[in-house]
């Protein structure tokens, strides 16, 4: 690892990854205070912090999975069409379908075990192009998930924050994971051999039109969905508004 | 007069209050709304949180943000009403505003520090530019006056 350090490659990874963390993994956080929520007072900080442990955990295992997967013949290729998946999924807006029915626990285990498997459903977007982007160097894949932990901790309103104020950066991401995946195609162990004799700067072609792809497709389907003129969600409130009436 | 107050928590809003008690000073008949918008949460989080506890949460999260505004504003004994809305921030303020025929903004400017200085001093920038409505910017030194 410390002799890669030296190169720009793995600084460019290093970048990748941190700003994969960060697309992907402000919603954990989301979910944990959602899941804790209802928990009484003392309870909801432990609820918490073995919520976020058990996420940490629940990546590392995913991770290491990811790897051995990734090793094998063509599934790097099923990686880059999951990736390319979850680059045009992110690029889309908010819908109202697949509300699911986790309410806050009232229990600590209760909650615990809402957290975990949320987490795990949640977590493998970001182990998948974790995984990715590391090629196989494990430092690579620990510091993505030490990167990952501040951001489930406390990340999650920095970055909706984030996105909220930079929408640019949604399809920056999207164009990133479509990167990724097009990296990903030619390193698969199938098509190795089909490629042996083509030039070395193969991958960054598919890199790039993987992001092309992504960016063009996601914004498409974004701009066919979005609904002008819903007016505003406003939320009713239970303690009515007081003073002038609400005109 | 109808005015609205875009709130999120931070020193921003006290001083909009601050500025909007001193307006009424002036105009006593000043209709006052205080709106906090919620960012709302996209991708996976919403496929495991029902739409209610989803609710629950922003509006928990908004009154939170609507909180020292109200105090501040029951404290110096004014009527008002407020309100909680999930949306892109700045483009709610400015439909909220529109679609419910206000007569004026007034936001405060540059109430945090650092990164999230950044972030949110351009929600009342992003406001101001887009809204049709007249938009008050409180900047911290005009509060003291």
């Amino acid at each position: 690892m410390f002799e890669s350090m030296m190169h720009a490659a793995f600084w460019l990874s290093v970048l990748q990854i941190i700003a994969i963390d960060i697309l992907l993994g402000g919603d954990n956080a989301v979910v944990i205070a959602l899941a804790c929520r209802k928990l009484p007072a003392h309870q909801r900080n432990k609820g918490i912090a073995w919520g976020v442990v058990g996420a940490i955990a629940l990546r590392i295992v995913l991770i290491f999975f990811a790897l051995q997967l990734l090793a094998l013949p063509f599934l790097k290729v099923v990686g880059a069409l999951l990736l390319l998946w979850i680059g045009v999924k992110l690029m889309q807006p908010e819908d109202d379908e697949g509300h699911g029915n986790i309410e806050g626990s009232t229990h600590l285990m209760g909650a615990i075990k809402t957290i975990v498997v949320a987490d795990a459903v949640m977590s493998l977007d970001n182990v998948i192009a974790v995984a990715g982007a590391a090629k196989g160097d494990l430092g690579l894949v620990v510091f993505g998930i030490v990167v990952s932990i501040p951001i489930i901790v406390w990340g999650s309103k920095f970055v909706l924050r984030l996105m909220d104020r930079f929408p640019a950066v949604i399809t920056l991401g999207a164009a990133l994971l479509g990167w990724i995946a097009g990296g990903m195609v030619v390193g698969d162990v199938t098509l190795q051999p089909l490629l042996q004799g083509l030039p070395g700067w193969l991958h960054y072609l598919t890199s790039a039109v993987g992001a092309v792809f992504v960016v063009t497709l996601g914004g498409w389907l974004a701009r066919r969905r979005t609904r002008e003129g819903a007016g505003v969600a406003e939320l009713t409130l239970a303690d009515a508004p007081r003073g002038a009436g609400d005109k | 007069m109808k005015v609205l107050i875009p709130v999120d928590g931070s020193e921003n809003a006290v001083r909009a209050v601050a500025h909007v008690l001193a307006l009424r000073r002036e105009t006593p008949a000043l209709e006052i709304h205080l709106l906090a918008v919620q960012i709302p949460i996209d991708g996976h989080a919403r496929s495991f949180v029902s739409k209610e506890a989803l609710e629950d949460y922003h509006r928990e999260e908004g009154l939170a943000a609507l909180a020292s505004a109200r105090k501040q504003l029951d404290e110096a004994g004014v009527a008002y009403s407020h309100h909680v809305a999930i949306g892109h921030v700045a483009d709610t303020i400015v439909r909220y505003a529109r679609e419910r025929g206000f007569d004026r903004i007034v936001m405060g400017s540059h109430g945090r520090t650092g990164l999230l200085h950044l972030l949110m001093g351009s929600v009342a920038r992003e406001v101001s530019q887009r809204s049709s409505v007249p938009v008050t910017l409180v900047k911290p030194d005009e509060a003291a006056r």
